[in-house]
């Protein structure tokens, strides 16, 4: 812009962003700073008070800053930890040890074959000819990862979660992931491909009627408590299946079918916005594209593989990204805690069959009031959480500003 | 693609659609079902009146407006004011920030806003202690002003982007032809800026209205009591999460409650998918 410069365009920009700069420092960077500060203390419900005798205490704990010191309880206050990573360790388990890196390593391998097969598949991209197709390598590729994840990776795992919740929860996040992102596109693709053929009647009431789940997740904690009641004990699938004459399982109550349900229920709030997405990619794919592909007799599956998805891509991908490692995905929390809120449980101390990563941590700070291990669980996860960022930001590329 | 498909194909489209149809309505229409239908009476309902209203009552509204035992006006008032609060203050703050990121170049802007979404990746429900004692020590816990607080930074991060991106699609040489007119870095944001990104705000304004409006697990931490001062998700999860549910009073309530959102959503169906994609989802 113009040539406006020294202290009166710094004045002006600061004007400009103060603001957000100010709330993202106060409501943001404190706690994440305080959450790296309490996961080196003892601070659980046997501590609960800071010392304010510490000097880094007092200047991080606001109930140790002088104009609110009066309220500061001074009683059983926490402490270092000895030795300071202790938290990490108590939650990470063996992996400090050499076999519980031996195991991580032994779950990495498992990894191998797909990017084996990405590979393989770029070079063919590469060549003129195909001497298999792309699915076949997939599949195939699939099936030996498979095996080796059967023969290598799961008794690895099964070291890893041997004395440690995190691996448990974490494992089950990332299941969840997996199986939820492809089942909600699938479905958000198939819907996308029907009402995007001009010959189905209805289109825009059918579009119109998949808004309404979408409406319906902004209050996902109502819906989630409706469908809680379609799948309890005396809920209406129940009843319907007793009218037939068969006895309903307790669904909610059984491990796998709970975590089923968590799905399936997901699947609801989540498959409008998919459908939509794509939907908006599919239309802006010129339709001279497939009448090309017509005249040199391409079937509709190929036209599919090689015109339609390779063109949705750049639209959907982000958004698949994103909502991975949002709270649609591996931050999943008010749908499953209105739901099952972590259970069906498993024993007393074991993470309950549908407890993820966000109900884990919410249970260890409001339940079991134990806030520095909560503190080093969230340090990790967003270690984790804050390279998949920077990843998705790599792949949307959404830094890029108009005119640079 | 244009070719018309075999009859089979067809049908099974057809098919699917219905499906997902059915999938789609059924949980709210069972809930517009159950608002009908007096206190625990779900629990003995016929086929028939699991699809159909078989009788259909305005009693469960009645109690639930009357405010006893549930003073769910209350909580709808509250979960308004959180929301319009949140709404109107996150425009304010987060216009003018994403004004600035589009349009000013500064040292440390690509880094403060890969900073500002890496920042975000910090699981929210893991912050609550500490933004719950920094509330503490504001006197803003238990508080509506310290939850609309918090929803507002929660959101700045979201709305900053948004705006960033459609501010970018705005083309400069307007901005410019105003500024050798005069115009200063405030006149154009005032003047040109805003009343171009009009649309733009009217998505992030609803998006952030619907945030504040849903929200759950800050709303039920920040604000643990007394019931009246509860906003409306978290007065509803405490209605269902009993033995004993009041299943006609919760579908009274979470009807009123959904209703309106779905009729604002459906109006506004277009420019939300508009917006998200203006958002930068778009690769």
């Amino acid at each position: 812009m113009i040539a406006w410069s020294g202290r009166k365009k710094a004045l002006m920009i600061l004007a400009f962003i103060g603001p957000t700069l100010l709330g993202i420092l106060l409501f943001n960077i404190y706690p994440i700073t305080y959450n790296i500060f309490i996961s080196f203390t003892n601070r659980n419900q046997y501590h609960p008070n800071p010392d304010c005798s510490d000097s880094l205490t007092s200047i991080i704990e606001p109930t140790c800053w002088p104009m609110f010191k009066e309220s500061s309880g001074i009683s059983t206050p926490y402490s270092y930890q000895v030795p300071t990573y202790k938290n990490y360790s108590d939650l990470l388990g063996k992996l400090l040890s050499s076999t519980g890196l031996l195991a991580l390593v032994q779950v990495v391998i498992c990894f191998i074959p797909l990017i084996v097969i990405a590979q393989v598949n770029k070079y063919y991209d590469r060549q003129l000819t195909r001497p298999v197709s792309g699915v076949v390598v997939w599949i195939l590729g699939l099936l030996v990862t498979a095996i080796v994840f059967w023969l290598i990776g799961r008794p690895a795992m099964n070291t890893l979660q041997a004395d440690s919740d995190f691996f448990i929860v974490v494992f089950r996040t990332i299941l969840f992931v997996i199986i939820t992102t492809p089942i909600n596109y699938i479905f958000g693709l198939a819907l996308a491909l029907v009402l995007n053929t001009e010959y189905i009647k209805g289109r825009t009431f059918f579009r119109t009627v998949m808004i309404i789940p979408w409406a319906a997740s902004t209050m996902f904690i109502i819906m989630s408590l409706v469908w809680q009641f379609f799948f309890r004990d005396v809920g209406v699938i129940n009843q319907l299946l007793n009218i037939i004459g068969i006895t309903g399982p307790a669904w909610l109550l059984d491990p796998t079918i709970a975590f089923g349900v968590v799905i399936l229920v997901n699947l609801w709030f989540s498959f409008p916005f998919c459908f939509n997405i794509i939907l908006g990619a599919l239309q802006s794919i010129p339709a001279d594209q497939y009448e090309a592909a017509d005249m040199d007799g391409a079937t509709y599956w190929q036209q599919l593989m090689n015109i339609t998805l390779p063109l949705i891509r750049p639209a959907v991908v982000p958004a698949i990204v994103l909502s991975a490692i949002g709270a649609g995905g591996f931050q999943m929390f008010g749908t499953v805690w209105a739901i099952t809120a972590g259970g069906p449980s498993r024993g007393a101390g074991v993470p309950g069959s549908t407890e993820l990563v966000m109900i884990y941590a919410y249970k260890q700070v409001f339940q079991n009031n134990a806030y520095a291990l909560a503190g080093a669980f969230a340090v990790i996860i967003f270690i984790f959480l804050f390279i998949m960022t920077l990843y998705s930001l790599r792949i949307t590329r959404m830094t890029k500003g108009a005119y640079e | 693609m244009s070719r018309r498909p075999k009859t089979l194909v067809l049908v099974f489209q057809y098919a699917f659609l219905v499906v997902m149809t059915l999938f789609s309505l059924y949980p709210i229409w069972f809930v517009i079902l159950a608002s009908g239908r007096v206190g625990q009476r779900l629990y003995t309902l016929n086929l028939l009146g699991m699809f159909i209203p078989t009788s259909f009552t305005f009693d469960n509204f009645q109690i639930m407006l009357a405010g006893e035992p549930h003073p769910f006006l209350s909580w709808m008032r509250n979960s308004a004011v959180v929301a319009g609060l949140t709404t109107i203050s996150c425009l304010l703050v987060a216009t003018s920030a994403a004004f600035a990121f589009s349009r000013f170049r500064f040292y440390g802007r690509s880094a403060g806003l890969i900073l500002l979404l890496a920042i975000q990746a910090f699981p929210g429900v893991l912050s609550l202690v500490p933004v719950a004692q920094l509330l503490t020590a504001f006197g803003l816990y238990a508080n509506l002003w310290g939850l609309v607080l918090a929803y507002v930074v929660g959101n700045l991060v979201f709305t900053t982007w948004l705006l960033k991106g459609y501010f970018d699609t705005i083309p400069i040489e307007i901005e410019e032809a105003a500024m050798i007119d005069g115009c200063g870095p405030i006149q154009s944001f005032l003047l040109i800026g805003i009343p171009m990104a009009k649309p733009a705000l009217a998505v992030t304004a609803l998006l952030a209205f619907m945030g504040g409006w849903g929200e759950f697990v800050f709303a039920s931490v920040l604000i643990p009591a007394p019931n009246i001062k509860r906003t409306l998700m978290v007065g509803m999860y405490s209605i269902a999460n009993n033995q004993s549910v009041p299943w006609g009073l919760f579908a009274a309530g979470a009807v009123m409650t959904i209703i309106p959102v779905m009729i604002v959503y459906l109006y506004f169906q277009r420019y939300l998918i508009g917006g998200l994609t203006l958002g930068g989802v778009k690769g």
